[in-house]
């Protein structure tokens, strides 16, 4: 048994009446995205207040801030891209591995560089609340980018990358939320600056699970 | 040029180059439907719905990359999807295949333990999680590489050789048992027929 000899007719005929856009045409779509997702992001973070250095040293600020760069980095580049020469995500214990260890090497970096400078001391005032709200909503606008220009594309684990995106929007917030944030306290750290990430995964999950997957037609 | 570099093609404009990739992915696509769906309509619209969620995603499909794990990870959550919808048995290929395997025997008896032994196969087979049936069918049916199979399935290539030796020691243990009981027989079978 073989396919109907009209059926690739069907098929190149059915594709060229819905024409589809190019390579060319969706990077700059998704790059006009990001870069207002972006920018939406920093207004927000600069109308909160922007970088502020309490009485923190500068050297302290800067090696927090490069040190969760980087590893918010690393983060990010394994929570979004593909790997190798697949189309497909990595896999889902990669996913949770990378989303895991970005963030608990986070915290431990801000709270060991925060240490060493006698700066990890408890803020009673600084529950952490403040710092959840603006990671939450720093990280939102990149999520909504993402899981936007990626809908309809995941046949496989939708709601898992939509994770995944959270997770790396999340690792892009504590960028910003410690530029602004001089507590390194582990209770806040985990309330205002942990906490988002997994909240930003968890809606990734959601809204992923039915943005991201493929439906039948 | 190769179904890769053809779908690469399309993806930056060439309209032209749909036609190769097809030529190339749609008949690995029927023979994998195939084994899993009995209604020739049905494999026919995923193949064409497969190849629709292709073009309306060409955009995303990123240079050097390889065509047919996508091709085939799109195709089996359609198909995924058309069996949940219809219900229909995903083993409908290996009854078939038993079925086929008993007509080629001519001996009674032969039939007889060929259809034992097959029946033990496909209910170890069944047994397995659809992760491993999968894997074992992309590796061993349509001859993907370990990496190519746990692409499609979104697992580690670590994964899929781990499900591969799981269902190849299952189905050996399934014959070695029947094998085990058919040579313990002969003892008993003489003194039936006398």
């Amino acid at each position: 048994m073989s396919l109907a000899p009209d059926l690739k007719q069907r098929v190149l005929a059915a594709a060229a009446a819905k024409p589809a856009p190019t390579r060319g045409q969706t990077t700059r779509a998704r790059l006009v995205l990001f870069v207002a997702a972006i920018a939406g992001a920093l207004t927000i973070f600069f109308i909160k207040g922007g970088v502020r250095m309490t009485n923190r040293p500068p050297l302290l600020v800067a090696l927090t801030s490069v040190g969760t760069a980087i590893l918010s980095g690393v983060g990010m580049y394994l929570l979004f891209t593909r790997r190798g020469r697949s189309m497909l995500r990595r896999p889902g214990l990669w996913l949770l591995l990378a989303a895991l260890g970005s963030t608990v090497a986070f915290v431990s970096w801000k709270f060991g560089v925060s240490a060493a400078f006698g700066m990890a001391q408890s803020w009673p005032g600084r529950v952490g609340f403040k710092c959840l709200r603006l990671s939450i909503l720093t990280g939102a606008l990149p999520l909504f980018a993402a899981l936007v220009s990626w809908r309809g594309t995941d046949p496989l684990t939708p709601a898992a990358t939509g994770a995944a995106f959270g997770a790396g929007a999340g690792l892009g917030s504590a960028l910003l939320v410690d530029l602004w944030c001089p507590v390194a306290y582990v209770p806040h750290l985990l309330l205002g600056h942990v906490l988002p990430i997994g909240v930003l995964a968890a809606l990734g999950a959601l809204v992923g699970w039915r943005l991201l997957r493929v439906r039948s037609r | 040029m190769n179904a890769d570099d053809a779908m690469s093609r399309y993806a930056r404009g060439d309209d032209a180059a749909f036609a190769i990739v097809y030529d190339a992915v749609a008949p690995r696509l029927e023979g994998y439907l195939r084994r899993h769906l009995r209604g020739s309509a049905q494999v026919e619209d995923i193949i064409q719905q497969t190849f629709m969620q292709m073009h309306d995603k060409r955009g995303t499909f990123s240079a050097g990359a390889e065509v047919l794990p996508w091709a085939f990870s799109i195709a089996r959550n359609f198909m995924i999807d058309t069996m949940r919808k219809t219900k229909r048995e995903a083993s409908a290929d290996l009854t078939d295949e038993r079925t086929a395997m008993g007509a080629m025997l001519v001996n009674g008896e032969e039939v007889l333990q060929a259809r034992q032994t097959g029946a033990r196969v496909l209910a170890a087979f069944e047994a397995l999680t659809e992760h491993q049936r999968a894997a074992y069918e992309l590796t061993e049916g349509e001859g993907m590489s370990h990496a190519e199979a746990a692409s499609v399935l979104g697992t580690t290539v670590t994964g899929v050789k781990l499900c591969r030796h799981k269902v190849n020691k299952r189905l050996r243990s399934a014959i070695e048992e029947r094998e085990q009981r058919v040579a313990a027989a002969p003892s008993a079978a003489p003194a039936g027929d006398r």
